[in-house]
């Protein structure tokens, strides 16, 4: 996972993967390695979706105090 | 009366002087009999009573000779005179024009023929007041100070305030009433002044300045409601010209709400009441707090959840899409296999069913050549001693012996002759 890039980055790599297979690119022998990188990239990102998304739940209670300030 | 020696003419005494003085005014103006004088005050003096020195309009001061009435208002006259002055706002005060309905009045204790008033032209006295007014408003525009504090920048969070007001009184609790009940930090820098009376202009007119070098963000003036002459304080020049020259925007909040004095006109912003006034600049504070902040917050939260949910769709979305691309791979190439494994059948029973028939050719086509079939012809083999097949005459020589096979047996035989030319 360390290996992931920045969120733009991966999804860049991640739409490629997607892409090519589209195109039929992709034989059996790549098959399984590009699955395993699309894999890894996703649960990279949905972790760091879910980290940020915990860190957001901690501030948001603060800025919401201005937001629903009446 | 005693006789001068040298004309005959009868000496009077200094009463009998003043007696004679008085008859003589009497008979005159009659016995207290009023009269309306209209003139310009030059000089103003109260102390109980009031005194007044009138000279005719437009008279200059320099002129020693210009005629001056002494004229004055005992107390008891003076009092409620001095209550109707104030309630329409007006106080004597030199340069005014105004017209004194009284008597003539001779004080010879002091030697003075004067004018003892019992009425004052209150109605053309405000006329005159509003002329003075209309003057000084057509002045300060004339100078281009109506306008100045309009020109002033705002801080658009105006929450440092100075404010000349009279703590204690309505006016000054109505407004930091509603500062103070607003969800903001105003800071308050209060210049305490009178706000009527004759000191009042003046101090008005220091506070402002004070408070203008005090680098406070808005100054308000600000006085409860009361009567013309309450209110007149912010009629005044000085209050009007220290207004203008102030850097910093200032904000009045006076009396009810149809008044209109020359601070209003001069000032930034006005309004028309104390609480109005409050109102107003938590109005402007609350403006830039909903746009500023509490907009912008509600924005921010809007666009992270918008954010977050655009990410977490994607990221399923393209786990599907992997899912289904795999699979459909997979199935793509499962098809591929089977159909070459389809394919490879048919090739192979095409083969084998090729070859069966090439078989069954060459069977049929062996068969012809079938030695019993041809035996069973009449045909017969004929093999030498050692078994060879005897295919030319080369293959015998004569006396040898040779085996003959028929269809249903052999038999021997020997060679006599040979005929015909070896192939």
């Amino acid at each position: 996972m360390s290996d992931v890039k920045d969120w733009n980055d991966a999804a860049g790599e991640l739409n490629a993967i997607v892409a090519s297979f589209d195109e039929g690119e992709v034989s059996v022998d790549d098959l399984f390695a590009k699955l395993e990188r699309a894999t890894t990239i996703i649960e990279a990102l949905e972790a760091r979706l879910a980290a940020t998304k915990a860190k957001v739940e901690e501030l948001t209670p603060r800025i919401a105090q201005i937001a629903d300030d009446e | 009366m005693v006789s001068d020696s040298q004309s005959d003419e009868p000496v009077l005494e200094v009463g009998e002087f003043y007696q004679l003085l008085i008859a003589h005014l009497e008979s005159g103006f009659g016995r207290r009999r009023p009269h309306w004088v209209r003139g310009e005050i030059a000089k103003v003096y109260e102390k109980g009573h009031v005194y007044v020195d009138l000279v005719d309009a437009g008279s200059a001061s320099s002129d020693t000779k210009r005629p001056v009435l002494n004229a004055h208002c005992w107390a008891t006259p003076w009092a409620p005179l001095k209550r109707k002055l104030a309630a329409e706002g007006v106080s004597l005060k030199p340069g005014m024009l105004v017209s004194f309905y009284g008597y003539v009045d001779v004080y010879a204790p002091q030697g003075k023929i004067g004018f003892s008033i019992t009425d004052i032209d209150v109605e053309g006295l405000l006329g005159d007041v509003a002329r003075r007014r209309q003057e000084l408003i057509a002045r300060l525009m004339s100078e281009g100070l109506l306008e100045r504090n309009k020109s002033a920048t705002l801080s658009p969070v105006p929450l440092s305030v100075g404010l000349v007001a009279s703590p204690g009184t309505e006016g000054f609790s109505d407004f930091t009433g509603q500062l103070l009940s607003s969800k903001f930090s105003f800071d308050v820098v209060l210049v305490k002044t009178l706000v009527q009376g004759e000191q009042a202009p003046d101090q008005i007119a220091k506070a402002v300045a004070i408070l203008d070098h005090h680098g406070v963000d808005v100054i308000c003036l600000v006085r409860g409601g009361g009567s013309k002459g309450d209110l007149a304080s912010f009629d005044d020049e000085r209050v009007a010209r220290a207004i203008a020259r102030s850097t910093t925007p200032v904000f009045t909040g006076i009396g009810h709400t149809g008044d209109e004095s020359v601070a209003d006109l001069v000032a930034h912003t006005r309004a028309i009441t104390p609480t109005k006034l409050g109102e107003e600049l938590v109005a402007i504070v609350a403006t830039w707090y909903e746009s500023n902040l509490r907009y912008p917050a509600q924005r921010i939260i809007a666009m992270t959840e918008d954010v977050l949910d655009e990410a977490a769709g994607y990221l399923a979305e393209r786990r599907r899409t992997m899912i289904f691309a795999v699979r459909d791979r997979l199935r793509a190439e499962e098809r591929h296999l089977i159909s070459t494994r389809e394919r490879l059948v048919i090739q192979g029973r095409h083969l084998v069913a090729s070859a069966t028939q090439m078989l069954a050719s060459s069977r049929q086509l062996i068969s012809a050549y079938d030695p019993v079939r041809r035996l069973a012809q009449g045909w017969s083999i004929v093999t030498d001693e050692n078994g060879a097949v005897v295919k030319s005459l080369r293959d015998v020589q004569v006396g040898h012996d040779v085996h003959v096979l028929l269809s249903d047996g052999l038999f021997d035989a020997q060679v006599k002759e040979k005929k015909g030319t070896p192939s």
